[in-house]
């Protein structure tokens, strides 16, 4: 191992680490201002190619592959660069595996190892680099290339990819595997290397870019749907306020009504509460008490005008009727008067053959009673013959009324 | 508990659009054939069939014959949808804007009320917009405030069916395939009535980049 690389490199990095700062304000802003760090440190940072001045009068910039290194370990998605040259890579790992052959044939061990090693770092870079690509499509497909924001800017965006998608076919294309395959020999570190690990890698690959690809279309297709509504809303507006009286024709006046027009009309309503439902007694209750504010219709005005025409009706009879009974009464209270003695009004009803209802017949000897003046009230002496009744007291039940003389 | 065909039923008969938004179940249930078949046989009885839009992203009930009667609820509903297709444009076109994605409306889409009332609070044109829309009849806002315009507006779009608002403790509202639906309608409008609206647009936005 060589010391003075060793050396150089923990120096590399170390700066790296101190300027920090710096190197995040260059990735980010693209270049730096210069002004505000100190000569000595752009100097230093210039010789160990971290940073480069494209041209004279030019800001400094990160050096590309400082730059791809921190896309790549920050997954950040600004990172759209597909390094699709597999054609290249193809040919050294061939012109590795031929000097590992040549090294080995002729007792070379030490070298051998060494090209071997080698050519297991291109292999895996060559597997890395293409699963990282497919990534990298991946998640510009998964966020929809959010990192834009106009359609157009995404329309753009998605040929760009497509055209990468297709790129990176068209190189996958040129893994040749019976090429491979006779190179390897019969060498199983090679075998292992160039067909094993290799074939898997680009089966994978292929496989989700095709898948990408299809995706991409979809994507594609979405956007310029989205650009294409777009245009309708405000072309509808721009006619609209070209032309305000502007109403389309009725369409399901046409013989044909058009099947976008035909929606039928909602002849569903909710169901009734059934509260014979015994079973649904305990979420009625619960719909009762989270009520928390009845609106009953206020009650219509009656109207004044009788509905029915109004008929005289016959009332005499009736009238009749109560004065044969105010007439029986009176003749009772004569009679008592005639006899003298204390007659019970049920036992003078039986004796006359009274037809009216006995009830009424006792209100009605009150009611005549009553109805006398204060006078002749003197005359006569009443007793109500009756008993508590069993059940409700203060309550005092009448059977029967006895009327005497005083 | 109601079966899925029941529920896809009452649905379709209340005059719903059923979308993968509105109800997943439904949607899923009216995907495969089998059960499109026993949808369509029971709504026969009553005159209907089943009929999609947008790229069968949406399903509704649409009359199986057209009679007297039918055609007197299609030319009801009809004159419904044109007096609200200015309103509705003016909104979709306001929210693009002002949540600035680009991206017209579509299915699933959610729309966080708070974060649109933010930028139309910034932006006196945007306020203005959504004075006119609220004030449309299809809104019939009288209220002075932004805040109870938005509301309101979005309020309406729900009932309407062209929001729905998954959470009712959040002011997250997703956008329905009815939206989709709209814009088969417009389509159709424009190609019917051959208004070529993109040109117009197309035209319109050139004219302003030349100058």
């Amino acid at each position: 191992m060589n010391h003075n690389l060793q050396k150089a490199g923990a120096t590399l990095l170390n700066a790296l680490s101190r300027h920090s700062d710096l190197v995040m304000q260059a990735y980010f802003s693209g270049a730096i201002d210069e002004s505000e760090y100190s000569p000595k440190v752009i100097k230093s940072l210039i010789d160990l190619k971290i940073m480069w001045r494209p041209e004279n009068e030019r800001g400094l910039r990160l050096r590309p592959a400082l730059r791809t290194l921190l896309e790549e370990s920050l997954q950040d998605e600004s990172n759209r660069q597909i390094d699709a040259n597999i054609g290249s890579s193809l040919a050294s790992l061939s012109t590795l595996a031929e000097h590992y052959k040549e090294s080995l044939s002729h007792g070379r061990y030490r070298e051998a190892e060494s090209h071997l090693s080698d050519l297991t770092e291109r292999v895996y870079s060559l597997t890395d680099m293409l699963a990282t690509n497919v990534r990298l499509i991946w998640q510009r497909i998964s966020n929809e290339f959010g990192y834009v924001s106009t359609v157009d800017a995404k329309i753009r965006e998605n040929e760009l990819a497509q055209s990468q998608v297709s790129e990176l076919l068209n190189q996958l294309s040129l893994f040749q595997f019976d090429q491979l395959s006779l190179i390897a020999g019969s060498h199983r570190e090679l075998r292992t290397l160039l067909v094993v690990t290799l074939q898997s890698s680009f089966a994978h690959c292929t496989q989700e870019l095709s898948l990408a690809q299809s995706k991409l279309i979809d994507l594609l297709g979405r956007f310029r749907e989205f650009k294409g509504r777009t245009r309708l809303l405000k072309g509808f507006v721009l006619h609209m306020e070209q032309k305000p009286d502007f109403a389309p024709q009725n369409y399901s006046k046409l013989s044909q009504v058009p099947s976008l027009f035909n929606v039928s009309g909602a002849v569903i309503k909710p169901a009734s509460i059934d509260v014979n439902r015994v079973e649904q007694e305990h979420e009625l209750l619960s719909l009762v008490q989270s009520m928390k504010h009845i609106n009953r219709n206020k009650q219509a005005v009656r109207s004044v005008s009788n509905t029915g025409p109004l008929v005289m009706q016959d009332s005499v009879a009736v009238a009749l009727e109560e004065s044969r009974l105010k007439a029986a009464v009176e003749t009772f209270f004569c009679d008592v008067i005639d006899a003298g003695q204390n007659v019970t009004a049920l036992d003078y009803y039986e004796q006359k053959g009274l037809d009216f209802d006995k009830e009424v017949w006792l209100y009605q000897i009150i009611g005549g009673y009553h109805g006398l003046t204060e006078q002749d009230k003197a005359y006569f002496a009443v007793e109500t013959i009756g008993e508590p009744d069993p059940q409700f007291n203060g309550n005092y039940v009448i059977r029967d009324i006895e009327l005497g003389l005083r | 508990m109601n079966s899925p065909l029941g529920r896809v039923l009452e649905s379709l008969l209340s005059g719903q659009f059923i979308c993968q938004t509105t109800d997943e179940d439904s949607y899923r249930f009216l995907k495969s054939s089998e059960n499109q078949q026993q949808v369509e046989a029971q709504l026969a009885i009553m005159n209907r069939r089943l009929a999609t839009a947008a790229e069968e992203q949406v399903f509704f009930a649409a009359y199986a014959d057209i009679g007297e009667s039918e055609r007197d609820q299609l030319s009801k509903q009809f004159e419904d949808i044109s007096n609200h297709l200015m309103p509705l444009v003016e909104w979709m076109l306001l929210v693009q804007e002002a949540l600035n994605k680009d991206l017209s409306l579509s299915q699933g889409m959610n729309l966080r009320l708070a974060e649109l009332q933010t930028v139309i609070e910034d932006t006196p044109a945007y306020a203005e917009q959504l004075n006119k829309i609220s004030r449309y009849a299809m809104f019939g806002s009288k209220a002075a405030e932004l805040d109870a315009q938005l509301k309101l507006v979005f309020k309406r779009l729900v009932e309407l069916g062209y929001l729905v608002r998954p959470n009712q403790d959040k002011q997250i509202y997703t956008v329905t395939g009815k939206i989709d639906y709209l814009f088969d309608v417009i389509k159709f409008i424009d190609e019917t009535e051959q208004l070529s609206l993109a040109q117009q647009a197309e035209d319109a936005m050139s004219q302003t980049n030349l100058i």
